[in-house]
């Protein structure tokens, strides 16, 4: 089976600034990856990396099978689920119109997204505009959408902050979910212990670069 | 750095020449020695013309190529192609004051086209300026040069369609009553301007290449943060 | 889902969003129409003269404060939200389009209105035909406006001074739109054939959305 990523010798500049160096990262189906660094080190934008959404500088990989320089990645781009630090909701909708309108761009019936709330305990708030929620509420919004969508490689950046037990074990069950179906984590966070207590194989970024957990 | 020491050597000469001409060639009889200002204005416009357009063809080419140079081509014909658009602009007004009466003539669809020109550049170079990312900048005003390029014959055909349904309100002079050693005057003018176009965009783009070059090597964006000093936190 | 189905559901919620914020019917159009009543108190307020400029300032104020209508959607766009529609395969030519769609239907909505309100305040003399001429030229100009601040808000996003900016792009490249709706009132009301001045905003309106869906890609991903 083809890695869900495979990068070799990748470098990412922003703003002119080199951020990330030699970044070798393999992904094999099934597989959860954790990434553990301080501020600074490369996190975000190696999981934007991942997400096809920041383009390389130096090297070459492929995700989902698609080369990152390649014409194909709005295709697997689809198959790309991602939580970043900010909820990405439309804040004047409510929360069943965000999902509803995230699964009829994703070409899926719109009226799954009330029962995706619902497995994430939100069924009451469904009609509360997202600017009315709190944090921790979008966060798991955001996790329903990862239900809806199911990707083939979910990325979780910082993931976790601000989220009650209940909603981690969301988190977990959604990771679980993933890779049941064949697919592949990154989960990156500054939290090694929390890392390392949900992820199977655990690198360490700092200075833009990879290396083994300490 | 000779090379562009050539050019402006050849610019000055070129320049001073065709204004030799146009202050020893007979004046017009209508305009008088206003007429003279004609030698400015109308190589100013042309090359106000030529820098736009090759901003826009440096904008295509960043878009299809991604290569840093044509980036810097464009802004750099952006920058010299505002300065001769103000040049243009201005003389234009004083040649008018003078000839027609009135420095803006409304329905005059180069005049207008020479004008939005202005301003199309000075928003370019204002996106410019507020962008720090190199890729960025390079993008965003790429973009914003292809649009222009569009959108600017479309200023000229517009007020030149405005023209023909007005009736022109004062008498305006045109090139029929020039004398011969004017209009050769300025054609002489026209090669001058242009060669000082060539000039000045050699050692705009001499300067650019030299500032990439001498840029301060750039550290690695997260080398900034530094472990805290939690025993020091009493001390503040 | 479709290319005109991602379009339309794009134009859909920015339109959703847009009447539950507000923004334009509440702000920018009563911040018009101020202004449509300050110009004449400048003028010396003589009524001869009022009528007379009556749809020239029409057209200014329309094409002035219609840019700020046309630049609060991407105002409200954040870089999460912007990411995710990356992320679900939305092709940036129907986000444009889209973004087209419902900013059109907005800026025609608020100079209709703008377009009353300068009726009861100055009062102009025209026939049946220029009305009509006037509301064609609308559509077309808010059309034309929506494109060009839709380019203009994506090219400006994320920076510190970007209505200024933004305003800045689009005025100047907004002549044609502006010399075309104002030509095409008058030259109804003149009986000089209005077909040259609809086919310039025509012109325009397609020139700039040819441009638009070619450079939808590299405009996307200027702003990530």
């Amino acid at each position: 089976m083809e890695a869900i990523v495979d990068l070799i010798g990748v470098g990412v500049s922003l703003g002119g600034r080199p951020v990330l160096r030699d970044i070798d990262l393999s992904l094999a189906s099934g597989e959860v990856l954790g990434v553990v660094g301080p501020n600074g080190s490369g996190k975000t934008t190696l999981i934007r990396t991942l997400a096809t959404l920041t383009s390389i500088d130096v090297g070459h990989g492929s995700v989902l099978g698609a080369p990152l320089a390649g014409n194909q990645l709005r295709e697997v781009r689809r198959r790309i689920g991602l939580i970043g630090h900010q909820p990405s909701l439309i804040q004047e909708l409510t929360l069943n119109e965000n999902l509803a309108h995230v699964a009829k761009l994703s070409g899926l019936d719109p009226g799954r997204a009330l029962r995706a709330l619902e497995i994430v305990g939100l069924e009451d708030a469904a009609d509360r505009r997202a600017d009315a929620c709190s944090f921790g509420m979008r966060r798991r919004a955001e996790i329903a959408r990862l239900l809806l969508t199911k990707p083939d490689l979910l990325l979780l950046d910082e993931a976790s902050s601000g989220l009650d037990d209940a909603a981690n074990g969301l988190i977990r069950a959604l990771m679980g979910s993933t890779t049941g179906r064949g697919g592949g984590v990154v989960m990156v966070s500054h939290d090694a212990a929390m890392i390392t207590e949900l992820t199977e194989t655990v690198l360490s970024i700092e200075s833009g670069r990879l290396g083994a957990a300490r | 750095m000779t090379r562009v020491r050539l050019l402006m050597s050849a610019a000055a000469i070129a320049v001073a020449l065709g204004l030799w001409f146009a202050l020893t060639a007979p004046p017009d009889r209508l305009q008088g020695e206003y007429s003279r200002l004609i030698n400015i204005h109308v190589p100013s416009l042309w090359l106000a013309f030529l820098a736009f357009a090759v901003t826009a063809f440096g904008s295509v080419l960043w878009l299809v190529r991604k290569s840093h140079r044509w980036d810097r081509l464009a802004a750099a014909s952006a920058e010299v192609g505002v300065l001769f658009t103000g040049i243009g602009l201005f003389t234009g007004m004083v040649w008018g004051q003078a000839v027609w009466g009135t420095p803006w003539d409304w329905q005059d669809p180069r005049l207008m086209s020479t004008a939005v020109m202005f301003f199309v550049y000075l928003g370019y170079l204002a996106l410019r300026n507020a962008i720090d990312d190199p890729l960025v900048r390079a993008r965003r005003s790429a973009i914003l040069g292809v649009v222009a390029v569009v959108q600017v014959p479309l200023v000229y055909f517009s007020v030149n369609m405005f023209r023909t349904l007005h009736q022109t309100q004062s008498f305006r002079p045109d090139g029929s009553t020039m004398p011969r050693e004017m209009v050769v005057a300025m054609l002489i003018n026209l090669a001058a301007f242009t060669v000082l176009y060539v000039a000045l965009m050699a050692a705009r783009l001499e300067m650019a290449r030299l500032e990439d070059a001498a840029s301060p090597q750039v550290g690695l964006a997260g080398d900034a943060v530094r472990p805290p000093r939690l025993s020091e936190v009493e001390d503040v | 889902m479709s290319f005109w189905g991602q379009a339309l559901e794009i134009a859909r919620v920015d339109l959703t969003v847009e009447r539950r914020l507000g923004d334009t019917m509440r702000i920018v159009l009563p911040f018009a129409v101020v202004a449509l009543i300050v110009i004449p108190l400048a003028l010396g307020s003589q009524r001869s003269i009022v009528q007379a400029i009556a749809t020239g300032v029409f057209w200014a104020l329309g094409v002035l404060f219609g840019m700020q209508v046309a630049l609060r959607q991407s105002a409200a766009d954040t870089p999460e939200r912007r990411d995710l529609q990356a992320l679900l395969g939305v092709d940036p030519a129907a986000r444009f389009v889209g973004r087209v769609i419902s900013g059109s239907i907005l800026m025609t909505a608020f100079l209709l209105v703008l377009a009353l309100a300068m009726a009861l305040f100055y009062a102009p003399r025209l026939s049946a035909g220029g009305w009509g001429a006037l509301a064609l030229s609308t559509l077309l100009l808010g059309v034309g406006l929506s494109e060009l601040g839709t380019v203009a808000g994506e090219v400006t996003t994320g920076l510190r001074s970007r209505t200024a900016l933004a305003s800045l792009i689009v005025a100047p490249l907004a002549l044609p739109l502006i010399v075309g709706a104002s030509q095409s009132v008058e030259a109804l009301e003149r009986d000089t054939g209005i077909l040259p001045w609809i086919l310039l905003l025509v012109a325009s309106d397609l020139a700039l959305a040819v441009i638009g869906v070619a450079l939808a890609k590299p405009l996307e991903e200027a702003t990530r």
